[in-house]
């Protein structure tokens, strides 16, 4: 086992490695000059040209290239050209706000949808499976903003309950941090409930005609435990590798839900690096992305074997 | 906010809520909605309006305008002229200090002027007509020139970007095309920086050693009295979000909603919305003078000829009438230099004209490489009626749908339009920034030096010229009459019309006034 990982964290070194080329040379190509955005309206194409010299972006590709590799090789991922500050720290500012997002959606989404799915499976054909997989449909049909906007508008404008938009750190409470983040969790929480229901009812039904829960049936053990105990865990592998490329949804998902709810969070400050042409923080963030979700998709396989012993690295 | 079930469930838990601020200081912070991110913070550096208008409260000038466009004193309290206005010598009014402790001392204006003149129009004139800028003692500078400079009071008091906002020496010695990284003013509030996050947070804080001048403020002029102790821009890149966060009361001031939510804020009770700026904005597309069609200036005149203002200010601001009105010049309405001289073209509409003089300008059918970016929604909506009047007109449109960025990017390319290069980009200006030409690089017509589109017209050079030596407001009105008209006759640029802006504020917020950025000093907030 352990082998394996090494093995695996050796092969991202690859993968990391195309990632960054792949990244730098699109946004090389990319129209658009952050000089031009820095000057400001009223300044003159010298201005401008001034600029581009200060910040270093009138040198070769390969030049620029190679400095950066160097520095991100050295675990510096440069300065943000607009900003002044070292693209860590902006990473470092925005990662509890994402972090904190992601982690509510995903004990909120797995928490919903994983029984829903069950229990759709088990009353399959029912209306309690029609009501679930309506539900589900819904998820996947209305864009992330549009239940975004829909929820502030009750929750937030007509019933006064939480805010409307923000981000309190965990450290200055835990309920002032929850509230901020009931809304943004189930806006992007609603097409990964919708994702993970669907998938536990497809593997659940599956399960639920093999011989092993008739016998367990026969031998009269309850219902809740037949479902939870013994079908949900042969069903779980689909789910989880489910649940593990859903999270790349939710990176997407974060983007928007952080601009409706206005979140200081890294999928933010994605959307602003790329309107400016904010590079470093382009390249940065990018390669940060591609790096946990290679992580999770190791912790993905991992989970494997607990779940199913029979697999092995 | 309303105290809600869950937060009391968690505090009879044991849970670890706590305020983050106590009643008294959120009632001192004041909460406010830029018109943008505040992404960097040098002035000089760069010049976008958001940085301005933020840089305002940290960073004090020497002279600063008041509502009535005169320059008046500000970190200055005396000047002399010599006689043959050659010689220009500035007292500092004492007892100043930055917001490191360290007095404002005449080096402090003299360094940061030496900055600024290497980024700004009029600094730039300066430069060219300068013997020497030195400081004679620890509150005198003396700026010493070969011509007369008539501008000088307003070169140092204009609120258009940048301003001479003075630095310590040793902070404005940074190269002006390289960005500061200490933010110390003189400024009433003081910039803090360990709690800024580009993008989502920028906060100031009131600088107890500010002292302020004796006058009422007026803009960029008199005493910047803060009542507020704290102030909190708080970026919201969606309009829906930030009227939501209004009316919710999370935030207490939004500069600049988008007209489609305005109904919704005045509908509130609880909320008050009001003109932001009289002096407005300018829409604007420009024609790249360098290649065909638009380097015949029959082509241009054509468009001029062509178009109805009134298709573009619907498209931009909605039915409101009372936010637009047509502009058939190049200078802010309701200003004293206000001129409509030369503009009976701009009120002809005539697609007959129009097809008639494209004809004669040997139009061959060549595309029109519109470039409009389309995350601006001025320049969307002015872009989509440009398109439409060109093809009425008989012109081959390619139409290059983009974002902002782009268009910053490509419209600063010479090259033909098929090669890279384009044939119109849409755009606007600040109305203050359109009242005279020392500000206004969208008016030049000096060729290679002149704003995207390289206008070549030596006849409005003349007249910008003739209003910088201008030595009173008659001559200033002549020169500018002058200059209208020889602008559009050349068809330096098109002007789409004039429109205004709202901005909106929770009612227990008082002290706001109308001007060209947020004036913060005489806000409170009850």
């Amino acid at each position: 086992m352990f082998a394996f990982i090494v093995r695996r964290i050796i092969a991202t070194i690859p993968v990391m490695a195309f990632v960054a080329l792949f990244v730098f040379s699109l946004l090389y190509i990319a129209p658009g000059d952050p000089a031009a955005v820095i000057a400001g309206d009223q300044a003159t194409p010298q201005d401008v040209e001034r600029i581009r010299q200060g910040l270093g972006l009138d040198r070769p590709f390969l030049i620029r290239f190679g400095e950066w590799l160097f520095n991100v090789l050295r675990g510096d991922l440069g300065i943000s050209i607009f900003t002044s500050l070292p693209v860590t720290q902006l990473i470092k500012q925005r990662i509890e706000p994402t972090v904190s997002l992601m982690a509510v959606t995903l004990v909120l989404a797995i928490g919903i949808a994983v029984p829903m799915g069950v229990i759709a499976a088990w009353k399959a054909g029912s209306w309690i499976d029609r009501l679930a997989m309506a539900v589900s449909v819904t998820g996947f049909s209305v864009p992330v903003f549009v239940v975004g906007y829909l929820l502030a508008y009750i929750f937030a404008l007509q019933l006064d309950w939480l805010p409307v938009q923000g981000y309190t750190p965990l450290s200055q409470g835990v309920w002032p941090w929850f509230e901020n983040l009931i809304l943004p969790a189930i806006t992007l929480g609603f097409v990964y409930i919708a994702l993970i229901a669907r998938i536990t009812r497809a593997s659940m039904l599956e399960v639920l005609q093999q011989d092993y829960i008739r016998t367990a049936r026969s031998k009269g053990v309850s219902q809740p435990s037949i479902l939870f105990v013994h079908a949900l865990k042969n069903a779980a592998i689909p789910i989880v590798t489910v649940i593990g490329i859903g999270i790349a949804l939710l990176i997407g998902g974060a983007v928007v839900t952080e601009s409706v709810f206005a979140i200081p969070g890294l999928g933010r400050l994605t959307v602003d690096a790329i309107l400016r042409r904010d590079y470093p923080v382009i390249q940065g963030v990018v390669l940060m992305f591609s790096f946990v979700y290679v992580l999770i998709n190791l912790l993905v396989d991992l989970i494997y074997t607990l779940i199913d012993p029979r697999i092995r690295y | 906010m309303k105290s809600t079930g869950g937060a009391a469930l968690l505090a009879a838990s044991g849970g670890l809520a706590t305020p983050a601020l106590s009643q008294g200081a959120a009632a001192k912070t004041l909460r406010f909605v830029p018109q943008a991110n505040l992404a960097n913070f040098d002035p000089i550096w760069g010049t976008q309006y958001v940085v301005r208008n933020a840089a305002a409260l940290v960073w004090d000038t020497l002279y600063g305008v008041d509502d009535s466009l005169v320059p008046q004193r500000q970190m200055v309290e005396k000047e002399e002229v010599s006689a043959d206005g050659l010689v220009w010598t500035f007292k500092l009014r004492a007892g100043m200090k930055f917001h490191d402790g360290t007095p404002v001392l005449a080096k402090d204006a003299v360094q940061s002027l030496v900055r600024w003149s290497q980024r700004d129009p009029m600094g730039l004139m300066l430069r060219a007509l300068q013997n020497e800028l030195v400081a004679v003692d620890d509150l005198t500078f003396r700026w010493a020139l070969k011509k007369p400079y008539p501008k000088m009071l307003l070169a140092l008091g204009k609120n258009n970007a940048p301003c001479t906002f003075i630095m310590p020496a040793r902070i404005a010695e940074t190269d002006p095309f390289k960005q500061i990284t200490e933010y110390i003013g003189s400024g009433p509030m003081k910039f803090k920086k360990e709690e800024w996050v580009p993008g989502a947070k920028a906060v100031f804080e009131r600088f107890a050693d500010y002292k302020p001048r004796d006058e009422a403020a007026s803009w960029l002029a008199g005493g910047k009295k803060m009542m507020v102790d704290r102030i909190e821009w708080v970026i919201m890149p969606d309009p829906a979000t930030a009227s939501a966060a209004l009316q919710n009361g999370e935030v207490d001031w939004w500069e600049q909603p988008l007209p489609d939510l305005v109904p919704v804020l005045k509908g509130n009770r609880n909320i008050s919305v009001d003109i932001a700026d009289p002096l407005g904005n300018i829409g604007a597309f420009r024609m790249n003078h360098l290649h065909a069609p638009f380097n015949n200036v029959k082509a241009r005149r054509a468009v001029l000829a062509a178009m109805n203002q009134e298709d573009f200010m619907r498209a931009v601001v909605g039915d409101d009438t009372k936010l637009w009105k047509p502009l058939p010049g190049f200078f802010t309405p309701d200003t004293p230099l206000y001129t409509e001289s030369g503009g009976e073209i701009l009120k002809m509409k005539s697609l007959d004209a129009a097809k008639k003089l494209l004809a004669e300008s040997g139009y061959a059918g060549q595309p029109v490489t519109c470039v409009v970016a389309q995350d601006q929604p001025i320049t969307k909506s002015m872009g989509d009626v440009t398109a439409d009047l060109l093809k009425k007109m008989g012109m081959t449109v390619d139409f290059v749908a983009t974002d902002w960025g782009t268009v910053g990017a490509r419209r600063a390319q010479k090259t033909p339009p098929g090669q890279g290069g384009w044939s119109m980009f849409h755009t606007w200006h600040a109305g203050a920034d359109c009242l005279n030409p020392a500000p206004y690089t969208a008016i030049r017509g000096n060729g290679e030096k002149a704003w995207f589109g390289w206008p070549d017209s030596p006849e409005t050079e003349k007249y910008v010229s003739s209003w910088f030596d201008a030595k009173d407001l008659t001559e200033e009105k002549a020169a500018i009459a002058a200059l209208n008209k020889a602008a559009l006759e050349d068809v330096i640029f098109a002007p789409t019309g004039f429109f205004l802006s709202y901005t909106a504020w929770r009612k227990n917020v008082t002290g706001i006034v109308k001007g060209p950025l947020p004036f913060f000093w005489g806000v409170s907030k009850a």
